[in-house]
């Protein structure tokens, strides 16, 4: 059976090794699943272990750099080339924002789908997210942010972008989606995804409407 | 009084060198040094106000411990410079239940630790998986070509003989010894047999890795170890460690083998 708290373990010590090994002894389960069901509920429990007083931010540090290698890793094992849909997506975490590991997960899904995708991973300046989205012009933007004190230029992002030209779908994921509504901070138009699941059953909806778009 | 804070608050006039407050039983700041106020806005007297929402719990738990007279714990505290800045907070009780607390800025010393994960985390962007993995697949194949070039084979209970094929080197003593004192150890082995027949180029460090599981050999034995089949030149070199009383030479396989069943 497979247990969180034992790969949160291999974080802290940041045995790669062990890790990864770990997570192949269990049932194989699709990327995205390894993702949801496993990875995140790892690092669920790190932040559980500092709550308790049982490990510090210094830790945190090392088991992130372990889990993103697993993260990287698996995305490369299992993503068998897909056949590209030539859609474009980017993805980014807000100016000061440090939490990329789900955003990184959620890049990794979206090439599994085929998509084009550009990944900017944390801290990334708002005129800098203007103008790359003005000039490559992607479908998705997928935004992601964890700190609360973040949440004010959630807002200013969303406005920036849906001025563009040629206006991207904005998708917001990340901690916070879970605990808080994020609709006051958001256009009637962003889609706010809690979780990986929603985020697939998202993107395949998207993707047929597309398809029938296309058709028409 | 300061005239900045209108409630009960006092300020502690010694020069401290850590920010540093003290609390009433309920969370109310009633004393607080000049560096406290530097880093925290104190307009607010309670504790909470300074806390950020998500370490606020923490610090209710664990601020009491009966076991230690002083808790030690990293909190998210709002400083002026940010709303969310690590702190390491230590905290002592009195006999009057207030709460002493020192509060260690922790950001900076993390600094370096973020910049050092930082370039990992550039590192790993750059690693070619599929590189890597063939490489971790060479390593293996290796090193079970290692084990096959020293072969542990038991002919009795007693007795158990490892023929070395190829280079004697030192990462395939290594990978030899590992797999040959798992085996020794697991048995009961009286006479354990080198055969160096069909040996080809002795690598010095090979010599001095196979020398140490030579003496280990015999340790765990208690018995001289046999060594067969060598050629005078690798016999000089072994000579040279001085380990009499830990192996002697034997000509052959079957000249050890008539010894031992003649007995
Ligand atoms: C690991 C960790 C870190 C790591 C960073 C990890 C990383 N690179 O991602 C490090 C050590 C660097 C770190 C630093 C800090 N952290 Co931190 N951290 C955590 C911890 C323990 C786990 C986060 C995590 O990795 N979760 C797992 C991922 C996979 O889950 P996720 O982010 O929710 O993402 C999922 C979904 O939301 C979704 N998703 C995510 N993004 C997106 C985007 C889109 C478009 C979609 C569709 C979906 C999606 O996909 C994921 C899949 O499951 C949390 C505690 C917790 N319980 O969350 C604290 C926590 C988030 N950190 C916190 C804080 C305060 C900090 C620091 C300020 C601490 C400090 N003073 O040093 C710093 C500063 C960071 C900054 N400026 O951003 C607080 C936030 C409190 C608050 N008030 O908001 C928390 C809650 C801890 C706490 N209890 O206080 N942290």
């Amino acid at each position: 059976m497979y247990c969180p708290k034992e790969l949160a373990g291999y974080f802290l010590e940041g045995n790669t090794v062990k890790a990864w090994k770990y997570i192949n002894e269990q049932e194989k389960l699709t990327l995205l699943d390894t993702y949801h069901a496993m990875i995140t509920p790892a690092m669920q429990h790190i932040g559980y272990l500092w709550e308790t007083n049982e490990i510090s931010v210094a830790d945190e540090h090392l088991a992130t750099v372990t889990c993103d290698y697993v993260v990287s890793r698996l995305a490369h094992a299992r993503l068998a080339s897909p056949e590209k849909n030539n859609r474009k997506a980017m993805f980014l975490c807000l100016e000061g924002e440090q939490h990329y590991i789900g955003l990184k997960m959620v890049n990794s899904l979206f090439e599994e789908m085929g998509w084009d995708t550009k990944y900017y991973g944390a801290n990334l300046p708002v005129e800098y997210i203007l103008k790359t989205a003005e000039a490559w012009q992607p479908a998705v933007v997928g935004l992601s942010v964890s700190i609360v004190y973040h949440l004010p230029k959630l807002k200013e992002y969303i406005e920036e972008l849906s001025k563009l030209p040629n206006p991207p779908v904005v998708i917001v994921g990340g901690r916070l989606t879970e605990k808080y509504d994020l609709k006051p901070y958001c256009s009637e138009n962003t889609i706010i995804l809690k979780d990986l699941k929603e985020m697939r059953e998202w993107l395949n909806y998207e993707q047929t409407k597309s398809k029938q778009d296309a058709a028409l | 009084m300061n005239k900045q804070n209108p409630n009960k608050m006092q300020h502690f006039n010694e020069q401290l060198p850590l920010p540093f407050l003290k609390l009433d039983k309920d969370g109310t700041i009633i004393l607080y040094s000049t560096l406290a106020m530097e880093h925290f806005d104190l307009s607010e007297d309670h504790i909470k106000h300074i806390v950020d929402n998500e370490s606020y719990e923490k610090l209710l738990r664990y601020s009491s411990n009966d076991k230690a007279p002083v808790v030690r714990m990293e909190l998210n505290m709002k400083s002026r410079t940010s709303p969310v800045t690590l702190y390491e907070v230590y905290l002592t009780w009195d006999n009057e239940l207030h709460a002493s607390m020192i509060l260690l800025p922790k950001d900076q010393s993390n600094m370096q630790l973020i910049e050092k994960m930082m370039s990992l985390q550039k590192r790993l962007a750059e690693t070619d998986f599929e590189l890597y993995e063939q490489r971790e697949e060479l390593e293996q194949i290796l090193s079970r070509l290692h084990e096959l070039s020293g072969p542990f084979i038991p002919l009795t209970d007693k007795m158990c003989l490892i023929p070395l094929f190829g280079d004697v080197t030192e990462e395939k003593i290594n990978v030899i010894s590992h797999s040959c004192l798992q085996s020794v150890f697991a048995g009961e082995y009286e006479d354990v047999l080198i055969d160096f027949t069909a040996v080809g180029n002795v690598e010095d460090k090979g010599i001095e890795q196979f020398v140490r599981l030579l003496k280990t050999l015999h340790v765990m034995t208690g018995k001289i170890i046999k060594i067969i089949g060598i050629k005078p030149h690798t016999a000089k070199t072994l000579n040279k460690y001085a380990l009499e009383g830990f192996m002697e030479f034997n000509q052959s396989l079957k000249q050890v083998l008539q010894t031992h069943f003649t007995k």
